[in-house]
């Protein structure tokens, strides 16, 4: 399976549905949408990865870019995950750590509404 | 590789056999590849964790490699099923191998998914990565699906 990739913006929140595969071969488009947010002034930036079907380091590297241009402009990158599979590569590199791991977009959307 | 698969005892599955994939080496495969690791897994019984693990082992050992592979040319994966084991040689062809980093998220990953993992070198106009991963016991099932 290929990857998909949608966005929409709520209450300055911009949410990135993704579903598919992210791997060496479709990260760079994740990480071409995820710049060009950043670019258009898009700073809170939430990850949906609930569809994400598989993720390696590739993918991981890409996040993690994200979350370095975010922050320069004082924003954030935060997920949305709850696939075991998906969570043990976050784990392996400690980087459950780095970022906000979400259970759902509504209860990222209400963390971030109270850090506002 | 056949005199040493020879030489090996035959697991509980009674599986011996070794299988060769031989692909453009560019990043739009490797998702074929990432299939065929989790239907030769499959094969040894491994559980649906393991399958996955080996199927990211072997897409980041992949991703390792491709970066270094002269255009044009192929990645080679060797599998090699032995009852309670997998063995996984990929191979490209290169025009000076470097050793993979071993402080990046890719060799962190790679490292921890499968039980025993190593790149060679040499000659210098081959990369490879070898990795190994055992069935663990709660997989191991009475059947012989050989």
């Amino acid at each position: 399976m290929d990857l998909k990739l949608d966005h929409r913006t709520e209450d300055r929140l911009t949410i990135v549905e993704v579903e598919g595969e992210i791997d060496v071969y479709t990260a760079p488009r994740l990480r071409e949408l995820l710049i060009d947010l950043v670019n258009k002034g898009n700073f809170h930036l939430l990850v949906n990865m609930e569809k994400v079907e598989f993720l390696d380091s590739t993918g991981l590297g890409v996040l993690v870019g994200g979350l370095k241009r975010v922050r320069a402009h004082d924003g954030s990158l935060e997920l949305v995950c709850t696939q075991e599979r998906i969570l043990k590569i976050f784990r392996i590199t400690g980087l459950t750590k780095v970022f906000g791991i979400y259970a759902s977009v509504d209860e990222a959307k209400e963390a971030h509404g109270k850090d506002k | 590789m056949t005199e040493e698969t020879a030489a090996r005892a035959a697991g509980l599955s009674g599986i011996r056999d070794t299988v060769t994939v031989r692909l453009p080496a560019v990043s739009a495969y490797l998702s074929v590849l990432r299939t065929a690791t989790a239907g030769l897994a499959a094969r040894l019984d491994f559980t649906l964790d393991e399958i996955e693990d080996l199927r990211i082992a072997v897409d980041e050992a992949c991703a390792m490699l491709l970066p270094q592979a002269v255009p044009g040319t192929d990645l080679i994966a060797e599998f090699e099923l032995t009852g309670e084991e997998m063995s996984v040689k990929v191979e490209v062809q290169t025009v000076t191998a470097q050793a993979p980093k071993r402080d990046d998220f890719a060799w962190m990953v790679l490292t921890a998914l499968a039980d025993d993992v190593d790149a060679v070198t040499e000659p210098a106009d081959r990369m490879a990565i070898l990795l190994r991963k055992r069935r663990s016991a709660a997989s191991a099932g009475p059947g012989d699906r050989a």
